[in-house]
């Protein structure tokens, strides 16, 4: 790791008001992703601006028909929650299902977010429900907040606050772990609303997407054998040593039909 | 001596459990030493390349940095030629090729984490810091990672000396008669298998001090190893320091599987850099760091043709081997060729052998002994033969084995390679693994894994392997005895996992009667270095060579105080008996207890012995479920039967066998080191990419011992570390290949990763 | 430089350190608890894993600057005295670890999930030990040292 500076700002506005003035300080929530970075000296911060213990960013409530999660909350308090749980189970099971308990006691929603590995699990569940990610700033609707690989809508010194996340009829994550790292391979994430299907594929291509074919033929019959078949373009899928995109194809296929039939029967 | 004759078990639990549980172990990065400096490595970033200019001027004026050592300071200090052991008669005379290796690379670098540079400070950071100033400028050459095409006509020349990439050919066996057999023969199975190159990745990463006593003129090594007797002649033949002026510092090993044996460049470079800053240097090593450049293990291709007759008798059996050495020649590579001729034959009568060797160098990380060194994968291409031939004959794979095992009364049995198995008793082996396994009720499992969507499959594997021998002259133990009664045990075997501390004590405490708790082993200690020889711990000798020694200890003390017993119970010494340890005798009422040898002062004696190999041999049965849409294959059941003669600790040689099925599982599913072909950059440099084997991947194991006598040692003990994985390589991927067949798949090699199984359905489906 | 203060196995400790301080160099090298190993450096390998305020993490991915304030558990604070840990005594009976690089961790997140699961099943232990990985036992009976831990800390509390 490189010499930087800690900084621990005692509330959002002075995290965001550091930020203004230091251009190549980096934000620290858990820490997950950015500390390894560090220790492989891929980035050089100035400084690092620990927002993990701000009470701002922490809290699960369901409200309004909305589950509000602070972009503090970490994947274990996320997947053992009750509120969850209750509101939308399959954001609990794929919160369960991130990285390894370690991991899952410091990763927070807000860093998944934010840094957005293409093979994050998180991505997934916010933009297969639609959700709103609120910022210092405004709210950004999921559909324009992911951009691509390492890529999102986030502008210098804007800080995610919370996650609103619309109550789905039904929802469910299936996801094949990459055999080395644990990450998803593919993970595919589909959710029922009132008004249609979405689904949402990791892992895949460069970064989080909706597979729009599927959403419009589990619109017509939300059953796994609707997506039999379906055209899928996996010409910018990752390929490398662990799969080719014929592979990540072929799981982005399995795991959505799996998704759709832990739903079958469940309304 | 059998199992029950243990009357002084040790405690539940090992006696070196106490200190690792609780966080008291002392490995290797846990030493620090007054006045140390910290080391870190600059390493080559590229596969192939002529180092043109080396500057340090600005790591040198970085804050805390004592001294940059690059490969001038190596070259003028003569630290360039590393020992290396095929010393195999080539075919047709030809001599071993070996490129020098600097500890330090100069004028050129061959693989992708080659040390170029050590950057020593006052602080490991600042080491770090300064590392990347120092500026190397190369000139790019073609690199070739594989070897076949290493060996091919075009490739890249990556050493001077070693024209065409061949270090060695060696031939064993008899052409003529092979030859002949295969055109004869009623059917002939034809494979191509690849072991494949992996990571043997104990989980300390390695960590090292260097000292140096410019008053002695020696070195002392904070070392993390599998015993310093080898590592010493290695390291004195790599810098021409004495073996005398080499002392060393053990405590607690993470794990070796052969990777800790050799001398690696870094320990001369630190000793250069001991030596010319006047201060002990300490590196601890990264994973990625070990990931590129710790020794690798296998990495060997093999075309194998096996002959049968109409009975199904193995005729012949023809195997060409390409052996990938990486870019030099490791001095622990010896297995490749040693170990996979010893055992060629595996547990069959095969009338006729040839093989071929050819040992490419390649601009890869080399490679040299892993768990089984040989072992697993001469019983992979064996065994896959043998399963293959009884797929294509369609055969019961249990049958054709029974057909040609080496019958009980031919042992012991001479190979026509020339080793000699002392014995085995393979049909009662299988026998008990089928009924262990349920073979006759796979039929009705294998519905119900297809009723629920899956397909499934058996895999058997019936192997044996050497085990024990050693190159040390003798295995040395010395055993001192103090007026309390306590014993001391000093051997120059090093466990790195393998629990010496309760077997050997075990041991001697059985041996001499006494508790257990009474017995205390030293393994390498500093004082006896220079004093004792003996083997490292590794090829699966310890307990029969060592611990076999630390018996024969045991009864030359009990032998040593006979005199002085009988003179003091006033008898002969003829009249004398020894039990529980004490010394008796019918013509007197008193005792002279074992303590009492060592009333003046401490009592000493040392014993030796030279043993040479035993063959362990087992039947493994694996049974896989694999889920068609993803590929994924996984362990459903898993059986092994063993014969690993008399066993002290079953606890421990449970425990090996374990460690064993899940590293050859985890070689069979997913491990494997992947440099690219284009730029021989590392494509698994860490473990977010290098696959481990996680809990679960091999569930549970139902385990039989099998025990043939062994008369090689006088512990009857066979040596057991490499059993496990030499049997699950083939048993696991047997069992997915019988999964596959059905649907046309032929032979895949490893790793049978979720990715490779369901392209290999898919082109099955394709007819590709 | 950065002054911490991190209670360690029930002791406050007061260091100033390099902001670049991970808590597992803290633990190591400030404090010379050595049983805690670092094994990786992709946080993959669970060798370094300490509790902070009350759950398992990897000491590897955090600066002893966050852990500031915090609570720290490593294997050196779970035995009383000369009292084996439950945990501890299980993984020795059931002869869960080979070399022991691996079992400070591997203990310290068993400590954990059985804290989160007082009776796991195989499939939750082998989820539970996804962040560790052992080299020597091929997890089999760290499985049944899981297990066993389960039984005697159940044990215990009635």
């Amino acid at each position: 790791m490189y010499s930087l500076s800690y900084v621990k700002p005692k509330s959002l506005k002075d995290a965001a008001a550091f930020l203004a003035k230091n251009p190549e300080a980096k934000l620290l929530s858990g820490g997950m992703t950015l500390i390894p970075t560090l220790k492989a000296r891929l980035a050089r911060p100035t400084h690092i601006v620990d927002i993990a213990g701000l009470k701002e960013l922490r809290g699960v409530a369901a409200k309004g028909g909305k589950l509000v999660v602070g972009a503090g909350t970490r994947h274990h308090d996320v997947a053992s929650s009750t509120v969850v749980r209750k509101a939308i189970p399959a954001l609990a099971g794929l919160a369960a299902e991130i990285g390894d308990p370690q991991v899952r006691n410091r990763g927070t929603i807000g860093g998944s977010l934010a840094n957005n590995d293409p093979a994050a699990d998180y991505p997934a569940a916010v933009l297969g429900l639609a959700a709103t990610v609120v910022t210092t700033q405004r709210s950004i609707a999921a559909d324009d907040y992911f951009q691509g690989l390492f890529a999102t809508a986030l502008r210098e010194g804007e800080v995610i606050v919370r996650v609103e996340f619309p109550l789905p009829k039904r929802a469910a994550y299936s996801k094949f772990h990459h055999p080395a790292s644990g990450y998803a391979m593919a993970g595919v994430f589909v959710a029922q609303a009132a008004n249609g299907a979405r689904v949402a594929v990791t892992g895949a291509g460069p970064g989080v997407f909706r597979w729009k074919a599927a959403e419009s033929a589990l619109a017509k019959s939300f059953k796994p054998e609707a997506l039999e078949g379906l055209a899928l373009d996996s010409s910018n899928f990752n390929n490398d040593i662990h799969a080719d995109r014929e592979y990540r194809a072929n799981l982005v296929r399995v795991m959505a039909k799996r998704a759709v039939a832990k739903l079958a029967g469940r309304k | 001596m059998s199992a029950k004759a243990h009357h002084n078990h040790g405690p539940v639990g090992r006696v070196e459990d106490a200190r690792l549980v609780t966080g008291a172990g002392t490995f290797a990065a846990d030493w620090n030493v007054p006045g140390q400096l910290h080391g870190t490595f600059v390493r080559s970033d590229r596969a192939h390349a002529e180092i043109v200019a080396v500057d340090t001027g600005r790591a040198l004026k970085h804050p805390g940095v004592k001294a940059v050592i690059t490969g001038a300071d190596a070259v003028r200090a003569g630290y360039v030629k590393p020992m290396h052991t095929l010393t195999f008669p080539g075919k047709g005379g030809m001599q071993t090729r070996a490129p020098e290796r600097p500890v330090l690379a100069h004028g050129g670098v061959h693989f992708v984490g080659e040390a170029v540079a050590l950057v020593v400070a006052e602080t490991a950071e600042a080491a770090q810091d300064a590392a990347e100033l120092v500026e190397i400028k190369y000139r790019d050459l073609p690199a070739v990672v594989s070897p076949e095409e290493a060996l091919a006509t075009g490739a890249p020349q990556l050493h001077e000396n070693v024209p065409g990439n061949l270090a060695l050919e060696v031939e064993v066996g008899d052409a003529a008669a092979v030859e002949a057999a295969l055109a004869r023969a009623a059917h002939v199975t034809r494979l191509k298998v690849e072991v494949t190159r992996v990571a043997p990745n104990p989980m300390e990463p390695r960590a090292y001090i260097a000292s140096y006593d410019a008053r002695a003129d020696s070195y002392t090594l904070h070392v993390c190893c599998q015993g310093i007797t080898t590592l010493r002649r290695h390291l004195s033949a790599y810098t021409g320091v004495p073996e005398e002026k080499l002392n060393f510092e053990v405590g607690d090993v993470g794990g070796g599987f052969g990777q800790r044996t050799p001398a690696y460049p870094e320990h001369g470079a630190l000793m250069l850099a001991a030596k010319q800053t006047g201060r002990p240097v300490r590196w601890v090593s990264t994973r990625s760091e070990g990931i590129a450049c710790d020794t690798h293990g296998r990495a060997n291709v093999i075309n194998g043709a096996l002959a049968l007759d109409r009975e199904g008798r193995f005729t012949a059996m023809r195997l060409d081997w390409v052996n990938d050495m990486g870019a030099y020649l490791s001095p622990a590579s010896m297995g490749h060729i040693r170990n996979t001729t010893t055992c060629m034959t595996g547990v069959y009568r095969i009338p006729a052998l040839y093989a071929t060797y050819r040992v490419a160098l390649t601009s890869t990380n080399p490679v040299s002994s892993y768990r089984g060194a040989g072992r697993p994968d001469i019983a992979y291409t064996v065994e896959r033969l043998v399963s293959q031939a009884a797929a294509e004959l369609k055969m019961d794979a249990a049958e054709l084995r029974r057909r040609n095992f080496i019958p009980p009364e031919a042992f012991p049995y001479k190979t026509p390679t020339g080793s000699t198995y002392e014995s085995a008793d393979l049909p009662g082996l299988l026998e008990k693994a089928l009924k262990l396994a349920d073979w006759k009720g796979y039929a009705k499992r294998r519905a119900q894994t297809e009723k629920a969507g899956k397909l499934r499959g058996i895999g058997i594997a019936t192997v044996i392997e050497n085990t024990g021998a050693g190159q040390a002259a003798k295995d040395e133990v010395e055993l001192e005895l103090d007026a309390a009664g306590n014993l001391t045990v000093y051997t120059m075997a090093k466990s790195q996992g393998h629990g010496h501390e309760t077997t050997f004590a075990t041991i001697v405490a059985d041996a001499l009667g006494v508790p257990f708790e009474r017995v205390h082993l030293k393994q390498c200690a500093p004082e006896k270095q220079h004093r004792l020889q003996g083997n490292h711990t590794g090829g699966s000798r310890s307990t029969v060579g060592a611990g076999s020694v630390c018996h024969l200890a045991a009864q030359k003390l009990i032998e040593h105080g006979r005199a002085a017993a009988a003179l003091d119970l006033g008898v002969e010494p003829s009249q004398v008996e020894y039990a529980d340890g004490a010394y008796r005798s019918k013509e007197s009422k008193r005792t002279f207890r074992l303590g009492d040898l060592a009333r003046s002062k401490p009592v000493s004696v040392v014993a030796e012995g030279k043993f040479g190999s035993t063959f362990p041999n087992g039947c493994h049965i694996a049974e896989v479920e694999i889920d068609p849409g993803t590929g994924a294959a996984e362990i459903a059941s898993y059986a092994a039967v063993d014969d690993l003669g008399v066993v002290i600790n079953h606890g421990v040689v449970e425990g090996q066998l374990h460690g064993g099925v899940a590293m050859g599982a985890g070689q069979i599913f997913g491990e494997h080191v992947v440099y690219d072909r284009g730029s021989g950059q590392l494509l698994t440099g860490s473990f977010m990419d290098y696959y481990m084997p996680r809990a679960g991947l091999v569930p549970a194991i139902r385990g039989a011992e099998h025990p043939t006598a062994s008369k090689v040692s006088p512990l009857g003990v066979k040596g057991v570390g490499e059993s496990g994985c030499t049997g699950s390589l083939p048993a696991v991927a047997n069992a997915v290949m019988d999964a596959l067949a059905p649907l046309g798949v032929g032979h895949i090699d490893m790793p049978l990763t979720p990715a490779r199984i369901w392209h290999a359905m898919q082109d099955a489906r394709k007819g590709r | 430089m950065a002054k911490v203060t991190i209670k360690v196995n029930g002791k406050n400790q007061t260091r100033a350190v390099e902001d670049r301080m991970l808590l597992v160099d803290f633990l190591r090298d400030e404090l010379r608890l050595t049983g805690t190993h670092v094994g990786c450096d992709t946080s993959q390998c669970g060798c370094c894993t300490v509790h902070v305020d009350g759950r398992a993490v990897k000491s590897c991915t955090m600066l002893a600057a966050q852990a500031n304030g915090a609570n720290v558990v490593t294997i050196e604070g779970l035995a009383k005295g000369k009292q084996l840990h439950p945990i501890q005594r299980a993984f020795s009976e059931c002869h869960g670890l080979q070399c022991g690089f691996c079992t400070p961790g591997m203990i310290m997140a068993t400590a954990g999930l059985l804290k989160d699961n007082p009776n796991p099943t195989d499939e939750q232990i082998y989820k539970g030990l996804e962040g560790n990985l052992c080299r020597c036992t091929g997890y089999i009976n760290i499985v049944k040292a899981v297990k066993m831990s389960a039984k005697l800390l159940r044990g215990r509390k009635h």
